[in-house]
């Protein structure tokens, strides 16, 4: 294993390093003195480049350009760079998403720590792109690290709330214990397989010692996901950082855990060995669903709203993930994607709007919207659709396609209990509650006339393009979904 | 690909509405109807080209194939009288919102989102696509009855939603249950429709996948969300409610749960013509009992969709087509009804309160005349189409149902006479009960007369009207598709 290649393998990851380091430099030696907003556009257009190479380098690698010999890369980092169209796919996903992130963020900044803020966004990105890399028990462990501080600081990032701080520490000091658990979790799993390297390992049954493994391993990555019962850190956190922080908490963030979970979870898919852990997904699953739909029914923020659900909509994978089977991964990875997608469109939205108000939107500040921002109005109404699971919107077709893998696993029923039937129910039953919900933000927006002050700045172009191209993806995989999800299912699973 | 254009326009009509400022709502109404019309004269276009009793008209397409799902449209002479009345109602309900001027650009989008919906559940051959459009038609609903409604509009819009989608989520599961029972990895409804599920598959999806459907047609006691709904909501919406979305749901367990689940269907069938008996007594019922003009013709829809959900229950070529028969004519009555109590009478009286309207046969002799005429229509008078439905549908009933149930019906049939009679002397002959004006008979604008009705109101009036009389006196120019195309289906219970 030469050099060379290590770095054509890393290039893209390069370019995002130097980004990085740039961003800060120039922030710390040239722009002294300038004001906030021409040093977050700055920030914001180094960290564009840098993510733009990036892609270029990513996409280089994609169609074979630059030559990536994966094989003998996985081989020699022991699983810890999984370079192959699947993963280097997804790895381009998150970087898109996380460069659709930078103009928000750019726009929205409050905090003195400029250079900080954009540093902290693209080293969670470039975590990410390694966690969905990693096929290594301790490099996706670190890859998590690597996003779960830069999430912490940047949570921290937000002088204008008191509550950010305390946000924080609360996030650090949740997320710290899960880390523990799921490193313990790690380590028993390293015992039960003798190797890091889960890129082949396979368990053909679960002694206790695997069983105890993967109950810490699953309360760890509960907490970085938010799944109930381990998501009290959720709706503080999503309300209290940076609208930015906290739309790349909940979308980036996890499709990358998401992806984690399902990697793993790869070593028991055997069904004599993941019998043993079921019961405590099911459980997981059917609470979080409860708790973020019920919860968000009381919601009169609009992030805290958001927070619960994605609570629920952590609930709703987890319906494909205990099928166990290639159909149910894709199945969950394709909805994490369409979730993060839209989750992310609905707080850039809500991120111009509490710009414009100067604090948190509430549902009710969004007292008819559609007349003074038709066009934000229109892309709110895209993104809270398919969170609710409207066709032809790519919520709907996601949701269908977890419903779809579930009952694939086992369609036979004799009896009620039978196969997922019943957990497909459970999670129509609260998809049907969260529209109510969904439909109270779209009541305030399209509904109501009345409205005092209705501020109608400009959105300004970057954080437009982004929203516009959320929108687009979010109604394009809905009407024509079927090149991603052949995609996923040809590479990833 | 005829049959495919009404999707298209509806969807092209909705977009260009949209994106119309909305100080052009003179300019806007004439692209609605326009939009309107085009997708009627295709579907009138599909009507003159029908030579049943096979699906025609089929276009087929892959569209996501990891899921078995294909984009497949076709229609046959069950869709074909829903087309028509789904044509006929989007017409008239752009006549008679002529006068909207309020954001009648977004209006106008949701309205033809909602019909684009219709048209496609109506069209489609394939599960997932007609599930698709199905949800498609919801949403649109809400905000047509939030924005545009009347009182209470957004409690009525939102129980509506959660009706509608709680039933989709019924359909959705016994969905799947077909899909991975049937083994054919395929939504394509013409193959479901080969295989012969078990028959305890049968009986356990059928139920789940009829209720999730009757739900929408406004079954008893799912139907609170009718009467409240129609009621709550704008004149044009409330005739797409009351004419085509409660024919979305009788079609899909029409279509859907018995189409693929014959065993299933004889389980359940006197259940459901019990229920549908409950529907027609209780829905008469109720009606007799309401003081707000628009509730009236709410209840009167339940009880109507109970002939129609009878017919279903029947099992029996005459009674089902009797069921499709009423679909169309409740479609075009139904919503005529809403028309001339939401619009006509209501923005002349500006009430709706049966109590307050007074001595309208003198103030308004012409309005009055229509009105007791679609009454009488919806009653069941011999010669519109209403009578002839209900007669398939009760013969249809004698044959396979019990006779107490007929009884039943017929005793649902009288009391259908006597809210009507009843509601229209309230309406039309009666001094006005309550008020203080009664005393003091000097008070100027109690007493005036009411403008007629305008040109855009009598057109519409004259279409549905038309279309009724014209299937009650010439009822083969569909019983005859509509027949053939069912024993296609029934062929299947014996």
């Amino acid at each position: 294993m030469d050099y060379t290649a290590i770095f054509t393998a890393l290039l893209p990851d390069l370019f995002v390093v130097v980004a990085l380091f740039a961003a800060l430099g120039v922030d710390y030696g040239c722009l002294r003195g300038a004001s906030l907003a021409d040093r977050a556009a700055a920030a914001a257009r180094i960290g564009g480049v840098g993510l733009v190479g990036a892609l270029v380098a990513l996409a280089f690698q994609l169609t074979g350009s630059l030559a990536v010999d994966g094989h003998a890369l996985e081989v020699a980092t022991h699983g810890q760079l999984v370079l192959n169209a699947g993963t280097l796919a997804l790895k381009a996903l998150l970087f898109l998403l996380g460069l659709l992130v930078l103009p928000l963020a750019a726009r929205t900044i409050s905090t003195p720590q400029v250079s900080e803020y954009f540093a902290l966004l693209l080293l969670a990105t470039l975590g990410m792109g390694f966690m969905v890399t990693s096929r290594n028990l301790l490099g996706a462990f670190v890859a998590l690290e690597l996003v779960s501080l830069s999430l912490y600081a940047l949570t921290a990032l937000n002088p204008a709330r008191k509550k950010s701080a305390e946000a924080a520490l609360k996030y650090f000091t949740y997320g710290g214990v899960a880390s523990a658990f799921l490193l313990f979790g790690i380590s028993y799993l390293f015992g039960a397989l003798g190797q890091l390297d889960i890129t082949q390992a396979t368990l053909a049954e679960a002694p206790r010692l695997v069983v105890v493994a993967y109950l810490f391993i699953l309360v760890g990555l509960g907490f970085k996901l938010a799944l109930a019962p381990f998501h009290l850190w959720a709706p503080d956190v999503y309300q209290a950082a940076p609208t930015p922080a906290a739309a790349w908490i909940a979308s980036g963030s996890k499709i990358a855990g998401v992806a984690l979970l399902l990697a793993l979870l790869g070593p028991v898919s055997l069904p004599s060995a993941h019998s043993a852990i079921v019961p405590l997904l099911l459980l997981m699953a059917v609470a979080s669903m409860a708790v973020g739909n019920l919860g968000a029914l009381r919601q009169a923020n609009v992030k805290r709203l958001l927070a619960y659900s994605a609570i629920a909509n952590a609930g709703y994978i987890l319906v494909a993930v205990v099928a166990f089977t290639d159909a149910g991964r894709a199945a969950a990875l394709f909805y994490a994607i369409v979730y993060a997608i839209a989750t992310l469109g609905a707080f850039a939205v809500v991120s111009v709007w509490n710009d414009r108000l100067g604090r948190e939107a509430l549902i009710e500040d969004f007292r008819g919207v559609w007349k003074t921002s038709p066009g934000l109005s229109l892309a709110l109404l895209v993104f809270v659709l398919s969170l609710a699971g409207i066709p032809p919107l790519a919520g709907f077709v996601g949701k269908f396609y977890l419903f779809f893998a579930a009952i694939h696993a086992a369609p036979q029923m004799e009896y009620w209990s039978d196969g997922l039937y019943w957990l497909v129910a459970v999670a129509l039953l609260f998809s049907v509650v969260a529209l109510y919900y969904y439909l109270k933000i779209l009541k305030a927006v399209f509904v109501r006339e009345e409205n005092g002050e209705l501020d109608s700045s400009p959105v300004g172009l970057p954080a437009a393009t982004a929203i516009l191209v959320l929108a687009l993806l979010t109604v394009a995989l809905g009407v024509w979904p079927e090149p991603v999800v052949d995609y996923i299912q040809s590479y990833l699973f | 690909m005829i049959a495919l254009l009404t999707i298209i326009f509806s969807f092209i009509g909705a977009l260009i509405c949209g994106l119309m400022p909305a100080c052009a709502h003179r300019r806007i109404r004439w692209v609605a109807l326009l939009t309107a019309g085009l997708g009627l004269a295709a579907a009138f276009c599909c009507a003159l080209r029908y030579t049943g009793p096979g699906m025609e008209d089929v276009i087929s397409r892959t569209w996501i194939p990891s899921m078995g799902v294909g984009f497949l449209t076709g229609f046959d002479g069950i869709s074909l009288p829903l087309l028509l009345v789904t044509g006929l109602v989007a017409v008239a309900g752009v006549l008679f919102t002529w006068k909207l001027d309020h954001r009648a650009n977004q209006f106008y989008a949701f309205y033809f989102a909602l019909i684009g919906g219709v048209y496609g559940v109506f069209l489609s051959m394939d599960l997932f696509l007609l599930f698709v459009f199905y949800e498609i038609a919801i949403v649109p609903k809400y905000f047509l009855i939030a924005i545009w409604g009347g009182a209470k509009r957004e409690y009525a819009a939102m129980k509506l939603v959660m009706y509608s989608f709680g039933g989709s989520a019924l359909v959705l599961i016994g969905m799947l249950a077909l899909f991975f029972a049937s083994g054919l990895n395929t939504f394509d409804l013409r193959a479901l429709m080969t295989v012969d599920f078990s028959s305890g598959l049968q009986s356990v999806v059928f139920p789940v996948m009829f209720v999730g459907f009757a739900i929408l047609a406004g079954m008893w006691p799912f139907h609170t969300w009718a009467p409240q709904g129609h009621s709550a909501a704008p004149t044009a919406a409330s005739m797409l409610l009351a004419g085509v979305v409660m024919k979305l749901g009788a079609y899909g367990c029409l279509r859907v749960a018995v189409g693929l689940m014959p065993e299933g269907a004889m389980v359940w069938a006197p259940w459901v013509a019990v229920f549908a008996v409950i529907n027609i007594i209780y829905g008469a019922l109720a009606a007799l009992r309401q003081d707000d003009f628009k509730y009236v013709i709410g209840y009167s829809s339940v009880s109507h969709m109970g002939f129609v959900l009878l017919g279903i229950g029947t099992l029996h070529l005459t009674g089902m087509t009797g069921a499709v028969l009423q679909m169309f004519s409740h479609g075009v009555i139904g919503a005529l009804l809403f028309a001339m109590v939401g619009t006509v009478i209501y923005t002349r009286t500006k009430t709706r309160k049966l109590d307050e309207l007074h001595r309208l046969m003198e103030r308004m002799p012409g309005i009055a005349w229509v009105f007791i005429v679609v009454a009488l229509a919806s009653m069941g008078l011999p010669g519109f189409s209403g009578f002839v439905s209900e007669l398939y549908v009760l013969l249809g009933a004698w044959a396979t149902l019990p006779t107490w149930i007929v009884i039943s019906a017929g005793v649902g049939v009288l009391a259908t006479f006597g809210y009507t009679l009843a509601k229209i002397h309230e309406a039309f002959f009666r001094e006005r009960s309550t008020g203080d004006n009664t005393s003091d008979g000097n008070d100027g604008e109690g007493d005036a007369d009411y403008p007629p009705m305008t040109l855009p109101e009598k057109a519409g009036v004259a279409l549905l009207l038309g279309a009724s009389l014209l299937i009650g006196l010439c009822p083969w120019l569909l019983t005859n598709h509509i027949a053939g195309s069912l024993q296609l289906l029934l062929n299947r219970f014996n």
